[in-house]
């Protein structure tokens, strides 16, 4: 049983404010994943919850424990960081043994919970070797095994698949998501990568300038975005968003131009009235080519990456309009081409960049 | 003739270049033969001569190991090794421990560190002869600060000059050279521990590990490379430093503070027996020249077998 609240947190580096009133609850078992851009404060709040750095306000409670004013320590976590942080001079072994020898853990104890973790690890066959001897994989391996021996009750990752090559980073996401299955314990995991937030997570923490700006599963951030933010920062491809407005109102959905042909939307036009900006968000893989009708699309660049063929071009306002198409398109750059938008498959963003709610 | 010149002109493109590459090393090796090589091949051809002030103008004969066994035999001279020896462990170890106490303080997170950090400068940028006269005047014994604090504090019932005793001018002649010497110290192992990655004091604080602990088992192994070559370097200076003790003492008083050096330079200078003094200087060459293959053989011995600082590997 561990979970753990933010209520009302804030934090200032002197007159910098980087998180804004913080309130999360994460449940016991969860793996939730902080995401945003970089500068967003994910770092920070993790290293909040991790005791490396003080709230300016609000409190941080673990196990319905306030531990606000805690060393990390006496908090129940463990870090695995950005950087790994492996002790150069030490070998594997003794990297994964220091927070016991910390605890001062007997040599028996200590030796039993070393190979324990090298053996889940799978690096039983490198505990003599030094850090440097290590590939990056290794090392991401060594740091995880030092936090798996205190038996921590939340585990925090610092991005900790950043400094991988692409295809390690898919080998280990899928490693971690075992591991979190095996240990089955609350997992926190800072990144800024939506794919590896998508991939793991139970819950996604959006996290912009400072503010949540959404939490959610993983489906419910793709199906229902609350903000343009997050519409555009969840899914790969990223959205494509079109500048029109409402054209009418009609029992409470609106129309819209898109291109030549108006198209009622099945969204709710709340607050919108006739003639307000609405930008409309369509994911690439919802969109579909027509041989007559839809928007014209000027293909620029296409990228045929095997199951797929991705087309990069214009659409009206649009110069960086992205479209996925099954992989036997034979589009070339250059074509001129018609997609059709199904407005079922639209979403809505007034000026502020609320999303409007679909039915 | 021809023949040589043929030997020697260049016949593939490869030798035209070691050639170039000798031509244009030649200059910096000629200086450096000219003021290393040169003069100590002199010194070591001078130390097995009688040479001295009446054979300046020629006649310095060859005389053999002469000058080594009457140096290593002489009364004074078990007593001014072991003194240099005494002399280089003590005030390179009190420098070593000074160093890191204060890179420590300098490396932590405290207000006006700047300023700090420049303000342990000045021993090291004063000209050491300016600071030693100062350190002169501090050990007087009528106008000295430091005589005079004592007799107020009630330690001493009267005037004490530092240097006019045996022990105390030896153990004052150790401040002051402890004094130049731990500003430098200081600032190279500040570098060194500025250099070790935040993360790891992060990761081993996240352990719960104290400010010692972390001190001992990430600083320490960290720097160590850095330990290893200052207190070596630091032992050479301070085998061969002069400069402190001849402004403080001369050597004295009744040799307490000549260490090999001092006996150099009294024997080579002042008693104009040029051969004797350079066997001495060959000397010292030796002893430190065995002293350093013996530290680097040692440590990298223990380096193998405990890891830097005995940290278990």
């Amino acid at each position: 049983m561990s979970t753990v609240k933010l209520k009302n947190i804030y934090k200032s580096f002197g007159e910098t404010e980087v998180l804004f009133d913080i309130n999360l609850e994460i449940n016991d078992k969860e793996f939730v994943v902080f995401v945003g851009p970089s500068g967003c404060g994910k770092t920070t709040l993790l290293r909040i919850i991790s005791g490396l750095e003080e709230v300016t306000s609000g409190s941080v409670i673990i196990d319905d424990k306030d531990v606000s004013n805690a060393p990390p320590v006496e908090r129940g976590i463990s870090m695995v960081f950005q950087s790994y942080a492996l002790y150069p001079h030490l070998s594997v072994f003794e990297n994964i043994a220091f927070p016991l020898r910390v605890a001062k853990v007997n040599e028996k104890e200590l030796e039993e919970k070393v190979f324990k973790a090298a053996d889940i690890l799978q690096l039983t066959d490198r505990l003599d070797f030094k850090p440097g001897q290590l590939s990056g994989g290794q090392r991401q391996r060594v740091a995880i095994g030092r936090s798996i021996v205190r038996d921590p009750k939340v585990f925090l990752f610092d991005e900790p698949l950043s400094n991988l090559d692409a295809a390690l980073r898919g080998d280990m996401r899928v490693e971690l998501a075992k591991l979190h299955q095996n240990l089955n314990t609350t997992m926190i995991y800072v990144t800024h990568d939506q794919i590896e937030a998508m991939t793991m997570a139970d819950k996604i923490v959006v996290l912009r300038d400072g503010v949540i700006e959404q939490v959610g599963s993983p489906m419910d951030l793709y199906h229902n975005p609350k903000t343009k933010f997050v519409a555009g920062f969840i899914g790969h491809p990223n959205m494509n968003f079109l500048k029109t407005n409402a054209t009418k109102i009609n029992k409470g959905k609106f129309s819209a131009n898109i291109g030549d042909s108006e198209m009622n939307m099945p969204i709710d036009a709340g607050d919108t009235k006739s003639g307000d900006d609405i930008e409309i968000g369509i994911r690439p893989e919802d969109l579909e080519v027509s041989d007559k009708g839809g928007v014209p699309m000027r293909v620029d660049v296409v990228e045929h990456i095997g199951a797929t063929v991705i087309l990069y071009g214009s659409v009206l306002d649009n110069d960086n309009f992205c479209a996925v198409l099954p992989s036997d398109s034979t589009i070339k750059p250059g074509d001129k081409i018609n997609i059709t938008i199904d407005p079922n498959k639209c979403h809505a963003f007034n000026s502020s960049g609320q999303s409007l709610q679909r039915s | 003739m021809s023949n040589l010149i043929q030997m020697l002109k260049p016949k593939t493109k490869a030798q035209t270049t070691t050639l170039f590459a000798w031509a244009l090393i030649a200059p910096a090796a000629l200086v450096m033969f000219w003021i290393v090589v040169w003069p100590l091949y002199e010194t070591f051809r001078l130390s097995f001569t009688n040479s001295n002030l009446g054979t300046l103008m020629g006649g310095a004969e060859f005389v053999g190991w002469e000058n080594y066994e009457k140096a290593i035999g002489g009364r004074k001279f078990p007593a001014i090794v072991t003194r240099t020896f005494y002399w280089m462990f003590l005030s390179v170890g009190l420098k070593m421990i000074l160093g890191l106490i204060g890179a420590s303080l300098l490396a932590s997170n405290i207000r006006a560190r700047g300023i700090l950090r420049a303000l342990v400068m000045p021993p090291w940028i004063v000209p050491i002869a300016i600071g030693c006269f100062g350190w002169l005047w501090l050990y007087n014994g009528h106008f000295g600060l430091i005589s005079n604090f004592i007799e107020m504090a009630g330690i001493t019932d009267g005037p004490f000059s530092f240097l006019a005793y045996k022990q105390s001018a030896f153990y004052s002649a150790v401040v002051t050279d402890v004094w130049i010497g731990t500003p430098m110290v200081t600032l190279f192992f500040l570098a060194a521990m500025q250099g070790v990655p935040r993360d790891l004091y992060e990761a081993a604080y996240v352990d719960g590990a104290s400010r010692w602990y972390r001190f001992r088992r990430i600083t320490l192994p960290q720097i160590m490379p850095t330990i290893v070559s200052m207190a070596l370097l630091s032992a050479i200076w301070t085998f061969n430093s002069f400069e402190i003790i001849w402004i403080l003492t001369e050597g004295g008083p009744r040799g307490a503070t000549t260490t090999l050096i001092i006996d150099t330079f009294k024997t080579a200078i002042f008693s104009y027996k040029f051969g004797a003094g350079a066997t001495r200087a060959v000397l010292v060459v030796l002893i430190l020249g065995i002293f350093s293959i013996l530290y680097l053989t040692v440590l990298n011995r223990l380096n193998n077998k405990y890891g830097y600082a005995g940290v278990r590997k």
